[in-house]
């Protein structure tokens, strides 16, 4: 087919190439060398005792910080969105600092931080709460890198939310809480889904925030990426390998879940927006 | 209309805003603020003069040098792609378009470590090019061009993904007119698309310079760690973070520190910039064809 | 230049937006594409222009095949609907594009551009305007900066999508007019789209009416009003009452005397349809021969006309009198009136049921 805009080939077929020579050849190379490892050999590496204490933790503190996330998410998105006060603007931009500061910068802040003589652990050490070097650190280092995620798919959200529908809620006579549970919530649900799971995505993946305050402790603060580092300073390519095809694969099933509640939110869109007609 | 504006109706109870307010806030201040004060408060602890020591450290400024370079090296080809995906997606309609927007967000999915993994698979001393790049003498990992490339590899989404919804709201009308006025293809690009997308293509090199400035785990692995070499500013950070060099550590991450509030105020600025365009173009022009 | 479209054929997937359209455009004449949304006159405007490529058949110009043309070398003016400027450049920049992005050895120099372009802007009456941006100017002052564009490069035809599809009804009658003159004026052989019938009529030397990727009829708008070729362009121009065909032996005696029906009812009475426009119906108190009887429903007083709308048996029939003609019968709601076409066309076939514009009854 003839198309009026030039180009078409001439970008499709560069970017195919791009992307296929950088991203996905190499992708596959490592999902072809980890096929070459017998069964037992993946089988034992990817559930030996130490990965699957690092999978524990790596997931467990992930899921806790995009949890964090999502709360406080949710509260940073309304709050900026809906009520006024002085310095605004700034607090808006900052938002987007883990985005911008290098992980390495957050890790060894944060480490410092919350160690037992940094401004914040001094005041919850005595309490007997230790968080640098701990599981605990890794939860603060994830939720910091995932700050972002939650608050800014939210934000465009509540933006959207017409003034209207919380009214009539309030004609009919909802109070603030009921209109809030029922009638806003289910509306943002899926964006606040999508957020919490591209922090925890991103949290999953994490490595240069969390080695500086995570004390590293094989099978009680050791995330999974820490591991496939310290098997490749051993030579242990083939750990390595079959560490990184799990991480991989849960990357992908990950990826796609963005991609599935996306659809999700912009097709429950349409059906309210027609609604609204 | 601004969000702030809230009617009455819609309105909180007055305690409930107070503290929904001091929660978030107190949130940002914790885990955002109070980290950025600490990167320049720990710089800054032996005074001036150490703080100047630490940066003019010539194993220091090699590893700014060679951010620097990187970055400089790898920006071009985000354009480049960036501009040529987003030219594809937004302007053409063909099979397996979702799938390519997919893979597209593909790096952003993948740990940096397992990134640095696959090059090494690839060009390591035991990979699959391995034997014959070390026949011919060529370094690519633990050497410049693996930094290079796991660099391009984590910063390959940013530019495409600000362009593609930009392109796709602007449609195609003001491409096909100028066709239409006989402009060739480059003409067409340098005199109407380019223009359109300036502000766009801008905030996506912004977040891309800031990723491959500050990538530590995969440039980590494919680094080699050869001190004054293969150190960048984030894995100079470490090293002598780990040699308990606190002010030394601390002076070379406020310079990346800084870094991330430049960034940070060039994209706020870029993003009121665009802002701006948008509502002239929504108070103004009407909505686009949907036939 | 004349353009000849020989055989078009165009589908999206399994949409047939152009079924084997033939169309001969004559040199100098403006012509109105009509017809309702989805009825393929946008898709073959664009494949007239380049922008589309048609499945099958041929476009020339003036004779010379265009078929395997780009648009960039067609030669066509193109004013899009929503008008498409170049949104970061100034109003003179806008119109003066096509004449900058022409090969170096064509391009006239800076000092000509420059006249033509206030030319331009003269003739479009905007000249003050040539510093602003478009999204300083309003719906109808855009639309003459995209003519003007246009124009620009001399095109030997321009092609016009909705030219006032996104304007509303006052600047749209006068920049209606407006582009009357101007074509009077210039010459260049012209086609527009429009799902408006009142604009094409106005407007156009020739309307093109279409229906389902076909054309239904191609004539003057005098004759495409007044003489329909099938039931969609009587019901697409302008309001129409339909009449069934159990209705049919009364209508067919009415219309005996004034409208040759021999055809139609010697054919298949049963399915024939009867259509008759309001204003064609007289109402009478005292029963007329041939005349059909009916109550009277509703009358409303509209501007210079009074609709009244009536009722025979279940079917609801409306009239359009004359003011000084209401005022003489009258009419009060419940009485019973006779009924007269003064003109009636009779279909065999049945009629399409209504997408826009017009109504039937």
């Amino acid at each position: 087919m003839k198309r009026v805009l030039p180009g078409f080939g001439l970008s499709l077929g560069f970017t195919l190439v791009y992307l296929s020579l950088l991203i996905l050849l190499p992708l596959s190379g490592l999902a072809f060398k980890a096929s070459s490892l017998s069964f037992e050999q993946f089988w034992n590496v990817a559930t030996g005792e130490r990965a699957l204490a690092a999978y524990r933790v790596t997931f467990g503190a992930s899921l806790v910080a995009a949890l964090i996330n999502a709360f406080f998410g949710l509260i940073v998105a309304w709050v900026l969105v809906r009520y006024p006060f002085p310095g605004k603007r700034l607090v808006d931009s900052l938002v987007d600092l883990p985005f911008a500061l290098p992980t390495a910068v957050a890790g060894i802040t944060l480490a410092t931080l919350y160690a037992g003589n940094g401004w914040i652990g001094r005041f919850l050490e005595p309490l007997g709460l230790q968080i640098a070097f701990t599981p605990l650190g890794i939860v603060v280092a994830l939720t910091f890198i995932g700050l972002p995620f939650v608050v800014r798919t939210l934000q465009p959200v509540i933006e959207d939310i017409e003034p209207e529908v919380e009214e009539a809620a309030a004609t009919l006579g909802a109070s603030r809480l009921q209109t809030f549970w029922r009638v806003l919530l289910p509306g943002i649900f899926p964006a606040l889904l999508t957020g919490f799971t591209l922090a925890f995505s991103r949290a999953v993946g994490e490595y240069g925030s969390v080695i500086f305050i995570a004390g590293n402790m094989p099978l009680i603060s050791e995330i999974t990426p820490l591991l496939i580092i310290s098997k490749l300073e051993q030579y242990d390519v083939v750990g390595a390998t079959a560490l990184a095809s799990v991480m991989l694969a849960i990357s992908f099933v990950l990826l796609l879940a963005v991609n599935g509640l996306q659809w999700w939110a912009a097709n429950r869109h349409h059906g309210k927006e027609r609604v609204s007609l | 209309m601004s969000g702030t504006i809230v009617r009455r109706a819609n309105a909180e109870p007055r305690w409930l805003r107070v503290t929904l307010t001091v929660l978030g806030l107190g949130f940002l201040f914790f885990f955002l603020a109070l980290p950025l004060v600490a990167v320049f408060a720990e710089a800054f602890a032996g005074g001036w003069g150490a703080y100047r020591e630490a940066l003019s450290h010539p194993e220091a400024l090699s590893a700014i040098g060679l951010t620097i370079f990187i970055a400089v090296v790898v920006l071009p080809f985000n354009i480049a792609v960036g501009v040529a995906a987003a030219w594809a997606i937004a302007k053409f309609d063909f099979r397996g378009k979702s799938l390519l927007i997919t893979l597209i967000d593909l790096p952003f999915a993948v740990s940096p470590v397992v990134v640095g993994l696959v090059f090494l698979l690839i060009f390591g001393a035991q990979g699959v090019f391995g034997p014959w790049l070390a026949a011919h003498d060529i370094k690519i990992v633990f050497a410049l061009p693996g930094m290079i490339i796991v660099t391009l590899f984590i910063t390959f989404p940013f530019v495409a993904r600000e362009l593609i919804p930009l392109m796709q709201a602007q449609g195609k009308d003001e491409e096909e007119a100028a066709v239409s006025l006989g402009a060739s293809g480059w003409q067409m690009f340098f005199r109407v698309t380019l223009p359109n997308i300036k502000w766009g293509l801008l905030y996506g090199v912004i977040l891309a310079n800031a990723r491959a400035m500050g990538e530590f785990g995969a440039v980590s692995v494919v680094s080699g760690h050869i001190r004054g070499e293969t150190n960048t500013l984030p894995l100079y950070v470490e090293i002598i973070y780990n040699e308990y060099n606190a002010v030394g550590a601390f002076a070379a991450a406020s310079v990346l520190a800084l870094l991330a509030l430049v960034t940070l105020v060039a994209k706020t600025l870029v993003e009121w910039k665009m802002r701006q365009e948008t509502e002239m173009l929504e108070t103004a022009l009407p909505p686009e064809k949907t036939e | 230049m004349s353009i000849e479209i020989n055989g078009v054929g165009k589908r999206f997937g399994n949409f047939v937006a152009l079924d084997d359209i033939n169309l001969t455009i004559p040199t100098g004449e403006l012509v109105a594409l009509l017809g309702p949304s989805g009825c393929g006159k946008t898709t073959l405007l664009r494949i007239i222009a380049g922008m589309e490529t048609a499945d099958a058949g041929h476009v020339s110009f003036g004779g010379e095949e265009a078929t395997h043309l780009h648009a960039r070398d067609r030669g066509v003016g193109f004013v899009f609907q929503h008008y498409a400027l170049f949104r970061h450049m100034s109003v003179f920049e806008n119109v003066a594009f096509g004449l900058r992005v022409k090969p170096k050895h064509e391009r006239p120099p800076e000092a000509e551009i420059r006249r033509r372009v206030l030319d331009l802007l003269k003739l479009v009456q905007l000249d003050w305007l040539a510093d602003r941006y478009p999204s300083q100017l309003s719906g109808g002052q855009r639309q003459r900066i995209a003519l003007a564009r246009a124009l620009a490069v001399e095109p030997k035809v321009l092609l016009l999508d909705e030219p006032f599809g996104a304007l509303d009804t006052k600047v749209r009658k006068e920049l209606r007019r407006w582009l009357r003159r101007l074509h009077d004026e210039m010459h260049i052989s012209s086609v527009f789209v429009t799902h408006d019938q009142e604009e094409a009529l106005e407007v156009a030397d020739r309307v093109v009416v279409m229906n389902h990727g076909k054309i239904e009829q191609i004539g003057t708008p005098d004759e495409v009003y007044s003489s329909p070729a099938s039931p969609f362009v009587y019901q697409f121009l302008g309001n129409v009452n339909v009449f069934h065909s159990r209705l049919h032996g009364a209508w067919a005696e009415v219309g005996r005397e004034s409208v040759d029906l021999a055809e139609a009812s010697s054919g298949a009475r049963g399915q024939a349809l009867a259509f008759v426009r309001p204003h064609d119906i007289d109402i009478e108190h005292a029963p007329m021969s041939g005349g059909i009887e009916a109550t009277v429903q509703e009358v409303h007083a509209i501007g210079p006309m009074v609709r009244v709308e009536l009722a025979h048996a279940s079917e609801l029939v409306e009239a359009e009198l004359t003011r000084e003609r209401a005022n003489v019968l009258n009419l009060a709601r419940g009485q019973q009136v006779w009924l007269k076409p003064r003109q009636v066309k009779v279909f065999n076939v049945p009629a399409v049921p209504l997408e826009e514009g017009g109504s039937g009854i």
